[in-house]
């Protein structure tokens, strides 16, 4: 056990169930489990966010995104899936070539990640520094002062969403 | 004289109880804190409070609703099995032994799962229905924080900083555990009660968080427990004065400084639990509801979590409309005698009890909001979610900021508080037009009415005499009221 500590221990677990829950995503033939598998990233997702000291992210991811935004995903398969069962497997040049930009995406982003600077302090050592840091306090604070004006941005953005919604489904009703 | 003998024994018996646990709680705390970490009191709250009292609440809840709603309906209710015990063995002892028949009767019976049915999804749908659920009263507080045996304990199993964040997280969670017993049993019927769940889930959770922003910005935290949470503020007094030593006053519970917020969130976390009048994902008499498959302990699962959701509901609103722990008198008088500051676990007991009665009260409420209100229909639930709540709570979003900008010391946001109570007391006492009607038609038709009189069990004009706030009758009427323009 010498030089590990039990967050690295805790990483793991987390990012292993989160590899396994994404490729569930992908590889679930029935949509209903591809969208629990999806419950379950999100849900270890949190668990991450929980080790990086985001503890206010980590249950608004839970609160938004397993909670709120994937019982809509639910409800919408539930409501118009008619098979149980996803497409086959099959291959074309557009398949083929867009894996290769997957595994070349994967690539690049690792060599990216290998070459980060270690963070300069440990993830419980420094007291101090974590005391305030993801509080649900520190971050109000900052949304609504330093990033007032993307927060709006974002809150407008997702009206003229909404609203677009509204027209287009109106349309059709 | 013998049955108030029995009344008084039995009621004795559940606030000693409660007392003899809520110290044995603290006692606890305080010996794990000194002999194993610092921090170990919550792992021994997690046990007393939310798998020993919760839990055994919850248990007591499937006989409890059954003889309460046999008194509402004039019947006597379970009482048939009988326990060994000598002198005792003719005796039904309030129903209590039918609980032990129940649990035996779904332990024994074969957990059934259907051919064609998703076999993992149908076994991980009762889990996904109880964990939420549970893991729900973690942030409520049951007691204040005291010293016992030189550490500080606090009553609660955990103080995030997010507090009421959790709640909303984890509470979010709870409807898939109906809306995959739906899908996964295989069944139209279990399918459409899952559907109606997660419908009516996902209209209910914008009015559920924006009722108790209003909370959160007059006590300035989301927080439940501790010295700056909820329930430690509300321990405070809006006015008071002191009279023999004893301090009285109106106290700041949260009831009185947002009625319509106390309202809304009640309405929409009962639609959570999915009872009655919002139970058409169960509407046992039309569809049977999404755990139409289920059998056995699978089946006791789903209605265990329902009650234990009744519990948590309660703990919830006492810990933020309520008071949590505190008396409405006398707070500060009983805290400053020299027998409570020498002994904090007695303090912790006795308030830790005050709680639990309050919870009691408030689930004694709710069981008689189910058995009184007939069903919504589908679109009226859908109706009173986006038309009715969802509005109400942002005008009270914003009436309350104004006047709490006004006013930082509350005093504004009371006399606000109380004038919305007085519109409703005066609301309720108002018969309403229909029943002055019929009260007029009884009076001229002589003795036409009293044949009803004798009925009670299914006797259906209980409509007329709604004996409930008056807020949820006019919710309720201006849904019907709207659904008939359509």
């Amino acid at each position: 056990m010498s030089g590990v500590s039990p967050e690295q221990v805790l990483f793991a677990v987390f990012a292993l169930a989160i590899m396994v829950s994404s490729a569930g995503v992908i590889f679930a033939r029935n949509a209903i489990a591809s969208a629990m598998s999806l419950v379950a990233c999100f849900f270890f997702l949190a668990g991450v966010y929980v080790l990086l000291w985001a503890h206010t992210v980590a249950a608004l991811q839970v609160l938004v995104y397993a909670g709120a935004i994937m019982v809509l995903f639910l409800f919408v398969i539930m409501l118009l899936t008619t098979s149980s069962d996803g497409p086959s497997m099959s291959f074309s040049v557009s398949r083929v070539a867009g894996s290769a930009a997957i595994v070349a995406m994967f690539g690049a982003l690792t060599s990216v990640f290998v070459k980060l600077p270690a963070p300069s302090y440990g993830w419980t050592r420094d007291a101090d520094a974590v005391a305030t840091f993801g509080t649900i306090a520190k971050v109000g604070e900052v949304l609504y002062t330093r990033w007032l004006f993307p927060f709006e941005a974002v809150s407008l953005l997702l009206l003229v969403a909404i609203l677009g919604a509204v027209v287009v489904a109106k349309a059709r009703v | 004289m013998n049955r108030l003998l029995v009344v008084a024994f039995s009621l004795g018996l559940i606030v000693g109880s409660l007392f003899l646990v809520m110290a044995a709680a603290y006692g606890v705390g305080g010996w794990v804190e000194n002999n194993l970490f610092t921090g170990a009191s919550f792992i021994t709250n997690i046990l007393v409070l939310m798998l020993a009292i919760v839990m055994i609440i919850a248990t007591l809840l499937t006989i409890a609703e059954r003889k309460w709603s046999a008194w509402m309906q004039d019947r006597i209710g379970p009482n048939r099995a009988r326990l060994p015990i000598p002198g005792l063995s003719n005796n039904s002892l309030a129903g209590i032994p039918h609980i032990i028949t129940d649990v035996f009767k779904m332990l024994t019976k074969e957990a059934f799962t259907p051919k064609s049915a998703s076999k993992f999804l149908f076994n991980l749908a009762p889990i996904l229905a109880f964990a939420p659920v549970f893991a729900l009263f973690a942030i409520v507080p049951a007691g204040p924080t005291v010293t016992v045996m030189g550490k500080q304990i606090m009553m609660v199993s955990a103080n995030p900083d997010f507090g009421l964040l959790y709640l909303f997280a984890i509470a979010s969670l709870a409807v898939y555990g109906a809306s995959l017993a739906g899908w996964a049993s295989n069944n139209k019927f279990a399918l459409l009660g899952g559907v109606r769940a997660s419908s009516q889930m996902i209209s209910y959770e914008v009015a559920l968080g924006l009722s108790l922003v209003g909370m959160m910005i007059a006590f300035g935290t989301v927080k439940l427990a501790g010295d700056t949470g909820m329930s430690a503020m509300q321990a405070g007094y809006l006015w008071n004065t002191t009279i023999l030593g004893v301090d009285v006053g109106v106290p700041q519970w949260g009831f009185l400084l947002q009625p319509i917020g106390f309202l809304l969130f009640f309405a929409a976390a009962f639609a959570e639990t999915k009872r009655a009048p919002f139970d058409t994902p169960e509407g046992e008499s039309e569809i049977v509801g999404y755990f139409l498959e289920y059998s056995g302990m699978q089946f006791g699962m789903f209605m265990i979590a329902e009650f234990v959701e009744v519990v948590v509901l309660a703990g919830v609103l006492v810990a933020i409309f309520f008071g949590g722990w505190s008396l409405p008198f006398g707070n500060q008088w009983l805290t400053n005698l020299p027998v409570m500051k020498a002994n904090g676990w007695l303090l912790g007991a006795i308030l830790g009890t005050v709680f639990w009665i309050k919870v009691i009260l408030l689930i004694y409420l709710q069981l008689v909001v189910r058995w009184t209100f007939p069903r919504f229909r589908y679109d009226q639930v859908q109706k009173l979610g986006w038309q009715i709540l969802l509005p109400a709570g942002l005008i009270n979003l914003f009436v309350s900021g104004a006047l709490i900008l006004q006013d930082p010391s509350l005093k504004l946001l009371a006399f606000f508080g109380l004038a919305e109570i007085g519109v409703f007391a005066f609301l309720t006492v108002t018969p309403a037009a229909q029943v002055r009607r019929e009260a007029e038609h009884a009076a001229h038709g002589g003795g036409h009415g009293h044949g009803h009189g004798g009925h009670g069990a299914h006797d259906d004009h209980g409509h007329a005499a709604l004996p409930a706030t008056a807020a949820t009758t006019t919710l309720a009427a201006s849904v019907a009221a709207g659904s008939h323009t359509h």
